[in-house]
């Protein structure tokens, strides 16, 4: 047999195969598992069945983890919680339990499973199993499910021999449902999946979902109720038949003893002597300091260390009460079934300090007591009063004593008083299964290996990857990627930009209503800058349209709005009913930016298209072979050079790249990344969307009211822009040079008399001015020439002087070259 | 939020699937007062109850369509095509 030993606060405990954790430590005489949340009371095991807080502990860094579900395996690290506030020490919440580990040396694994059912059973006792096999005999079609949260199932061996056989039936142990939502959706977290430290969380809809959960047992509430030696039957009974254990020597019971008349013959063949029976109402209190020692009775003190509660049987329906109108039929112990019993006496000392009804929140009958007097007298008012009910048991152990507790002072009837409802997730489940596997989606540009050959340092933008600068050669790298486009010839990846095909015989139309410019009228051949605005005249996206065919436009987004911007012009053209079709076609091209002063040259060499002014002016695009590629060429200019973005199908993009860069090796071109195109389209102040605008930015105030035609008859915002222009403005977007060379960050705040008026949004070194620039929104006293601000940054002030142009080639003559 | 949504194309889809686009309205005429712009951007009507409303199958086949939803139960009553017209409400 192997030895399964884990560390339990720095020392080995073994276990034996088939044990819990919890049944491992109780072996190896723990007996206080841990203390409570709030006042650092000793626990220990108390219902065993995974209802109650009693046994949660910290295991191999995740903390709360009730100790009687996990099984117990070798070199797991269990620590017991909230010692120092044990110790009298006050620890704040969020300190109460270890940091978590850093996701990279987390060894625990989360999956998501999305399943489809005709029917999902919850629970895999007797009526579980019976409303299974009832379920798969309505028809061959059927699949059903049957959760189970302990490991095995519960029911008469020969139902659960046919469960396992059935090809209609799957199986889930190990399985916890902690919610039901609408549209018969069920959240449940199965343990062990696939290996002792994953966990799988199953979203499961169902057309039919059955309650199978059976009844739970609950507590009485007396002075030390909570003490460690005091149990519920259900955990004796479990420690006798399934772990072999001795609960203790001398017990009394306490509650339902003619419920609980096999478990008296139990005990006495475990070995643990009986000294008494005894009922609720005589109960005083329980005595001991870290364990129970004693049963205070009116008749007297009987000396235990094992206090049995025979509780009430409560049906769990939890979930169900929070679930809405879903379609769940509740069946046997769940439903009432054998639940003779609904007394619920309450000893004198019920009210005492130290008799405690919440054992997640500490709250006591005393508490409770001070709630109801004051004049709350709704069990949901005393659970927000006294947080009683809102923890990791989400009301089990605690609800009906404080309804009674409520229902006696008060008068009112139980009825009256009312029930919780509990909340999901119940049981508790872990962020990490929630969150799921530790993975994210990651597009690669056509081009992506060339970049990493060349040593790009890599930059996330959306889903994407781009390269945010070459450091080979690692000196001034981006300098001299600045350098070869302002002097020479750049190449830049640019792929990640949406790319949107709108065609059809209204595509003109749908774009002079979403587009601040006017289409219709562009000329076949010609390229547009324009901006997207919302119907408030804020600024949605920006990016060129391109004119194909009479009846076809190609349109470039920002790179992580490409699916708004699809899913935007989908809509209008939608709501008018219009005849357009509309593609996404970002993935299946490349696209790369070729700039520079000797970009034609370059390019050139690679087509036989015109590439002078003459015949290919800015704004322009053409068709072309380039290096024997089907190519589309627009003459456009975010860096403030001449250059052409040359789109290609995506299968020819790193063909087409090592091309041009062999083409341009003459003029020593160089690839430059996303950091030298910020500085080069700062020095043009050209604005990036979501940079150096937000959520409310409109173009008057970004200084770019020149896109607003106006004297269209209609567009998206045109009535809030109309508006908007006669209105003063609030804010503006300036560019400002700093004094020194030092750059603060992006998002400085702007002073100006030591009075904040707005914030820097993109702060770079300019090469073209010898200093830092940028730009930044202030109010508009500020937005003239000269206007001394500073930028603060870490406590340290950087003074700039406002500038209204722009900071390189204000005419823009070299874009035209 | 995890009901369940008929796409007019795929069929009935769980919620996850779907970007909500709010309620259905007219959009006022370009030559409307400023001011119906404002309310038609801005001031929903918001009912508890049933009212038509826009929804996108973002996850799916990508359509724009019109769902007629109870938004106090969140039971979905009809879906349609944009171009269709309602049978009730």
């Amino acid at each position: 047999m192997d030895q399964i030993l884990f560390q339990w606060n720095g020392n080995t405990v073994h276990a034996r195969p088939g044990d819990t954790v919890a049944s491992a430590l109780y072996r190896a005489g723990v007996r206080t598992f841990t203390y409570s949340y709030q006042h650092g009371r000793p626990r220990g095991l108390f219902c065993l069945t995974g209802s109650c807080p009693n046994c949660m502990v910290t295991i191999d860094g995740v903390p709360n983890m009730r100790s009687c579900t996990v099984p117990a395996r070798s070199g797991l690290s269990v620590l017991s919680q909230n010692l120092n506030v044990h110790r009298g020490l006050d620890v704040p919440a969020a300190k109460r339990f270890p940091p978590a580990p850093p996701l990279a040396e987390s060894e625990h694994h989360y999956e998501h499973t999305y399943l489809h059912f005709d029917v999902v059973v919850v629970g895999g006792g007797p009526s579980g199993l019976k409303a299974v096999l009832e379920s798969v005999s309505e028809s061959p079609g059927m699949r059903v499910a049957l959760l189970e949260k302990e490991l095995a199932l519960s029911g008469p061996e020969e139902l659960a021999h046919q469960v396992h056989a059935h090809p209609q039936i799957e199986v889930f142990l190990s399985c916890s449902c902690f919610g039901v939502y609408e549209g018969n959706l069920l959240g449940a977290v199965q343990a062990g999946y696939g290996r002792p430290n994953a966990e799988n969380l199953l979203h499961l809809r169902a057309r039919r979902i059955i309650w199978a959960t059976g009844a739970y047992e609950t507590q009485y509430l007396f002075a030390n109720n909570d003490l460690p030696g005091v149990m519920l039957s259900t955990a004796v009974s479990r420690m006798i038949h399934r772990h072999g254990l001795v609960p203790g020597r001398r017990a009394v019971l306490v509650g339902e003893l003619e419920r609980c008349a096999a478990l008296v013959t139990d005990l006495e063949a475990a070995g643990v002597h009986i000294v008494a029976s005894v009922g609720v109402d005589s109960v005083v209190s329980a005595r001991g300091s870290e364990h129970v020692t004693a049963l205070v009775t009116k008749d007297g003190t009987h000396r235990v260390d094992l206090v049995v509660i025979c509780g009430p049987l409560l049906p769990d329906l939890g979930l169900i009460r929070s679930a809405g109108k879903q379609a769940i039929a509740v069946v046997g112990a769940a439903a009432g079934e054998g639940i003779t019993s609904r007394r619920y006496p309450l000893p004198p000392s019920a009210q005492a300090r130290d008799a405690i009804a919440c054992l997640c929140m500490d709250v006591s009958g005393h508490d409770v007591t001070q709630a109801v007097e004051s004049g709350i007298t709704h069990v949901e008012l005393i659970k927000r009063v006294t947080k009683l009910g809102k923890s990791t048991c989400q009301g089990r152990m605690c609800q009906t004593a404080a309804i009674h507790l409520c229902s006696r002072i008060t008068g009112e009837t139980v009825a009256e008083v009312g029930a919780t409802v509990s909340r999901p997730p119940a049981p508790p489940v872990t962020l990490g299964v929630l969150a799921g596997m530790r993975h994210h989606p990651v597009r690669r540009t056509p081009m992506h290996d060339q970049h990493d050959r060349l040593g790009a340092t890599w930059m996330d933008m959306g889903d994407w990857k781009r390269p945010r600068y070459y450091v080979s050669p690692p000196q001034d790298c981006i300098e001299q990627e600045y350098r070869a486009v302002r002097e020479r010839a750049g190449i830049i990846d640019v792929s990640t930009l949406g790319k949107i095909e709108v065609k059809g015989p209204d595509a003109g139309r749908l774009l002079d209503l979403v587009f601040t410019h006017k289409f219709s009228t562009l000329p076949v051949g010609r390229t547009r800058y324009s901006v997207l605005c919302d119907e408030l005249g804020t600024i949605v996206d920006d990016g060129t349209i391109s004119r194909m065919e009479e009846q076809r436009y190609f349109v470039t987004t920002t790179t992580t709005n490409v699916d708004f911007v699809h899913q935007w012009l989908e809509w209008w053209a939608a709501a008018a009913g219009w005849s357009v079709t509309i593609t996404n076609l970002t993935a299946g091209l490349a696209s790369m930016n070729l700039a520079g002063p000797h970009s034609r040259e370059v390019l050139q060499k690679l087509t036989n298209c015109d590439l002078s002014t003459t015949a290919f002016p800015y704004m322009d695009w053409r068709h072309a072979l380039v290096a024997d590629v089907p190519a589309t060429m627009m003459r456009i200019g975010f860096v403030g050079e001449m250059g052409w973005e040359i789109v290609v199908p995506a299968e020819y993009g790193s063909y087409l790249w090592e091309q041009l860069l062999r083409a341009g090796s003459g003029v020593d071109i160089r690839p430059f990344g996303v950091e030298a195109q910020r500085v080069l389209r700062l020095e043009k102040k050209h604005i990036i969307v979501g940079v150096d605008t937000d959520a409310l930015s409109n173009p008057y105030e970004a200084g770019m009211g020149w896109v607003a035609k106006l004297d269209k008859p209609d567009f998206i915002g045109r009535a809030a822009l109309t508006r908007l222009k006669r209105n003063p403005l609030e804010r503006l977007l300036v560019g400002f040079e700093l004094e020194g060379n030092a750059i603060p960050a992006d998002g400085s705040p702007v002073l100006v008399d030591g009075r904040p008026v707005g914030w820097a949004t993109s702060v770079r070194y300019s090469w073209e001015k010898q200093k830092g620039i940028g730009m930044a929104w202030v109010t508009p006293s500020e937005a003239t020439q000269g206007t001394r601000i500073t930028l603060r940054c870490d406590s340290i002030d950087y003074p700039a002087d406002v500038v209204e142009g722009v900071f390189y080639d204000p005419a823009g003559d070299r874009l035209k070259m | 939020m995890s009901f369940l949504l008929k796409c007019p194309n795929c069929g009935e889809r769980s919620v996850y699937e779907f970007r909500f686009g709010g309620e259905l309205r007219r959009r006022p005429q370009p030559e409307a007062h400023f001011e119906d712009f404002l309310q038609y951007a801005l001031y929903k009507r918001n009912i508890a109850g049933a009212q038509w409303e826009w929804w996108c199958h973002r996850g799916g086949c990508g359509e724009w369509f019109k769902a007629h939803r109870n938004t106090l139960t969140n039971e979905v009553l009809e879906t349609l095509l944009p171009q269709d017209e309602a049978q009730s409400g």
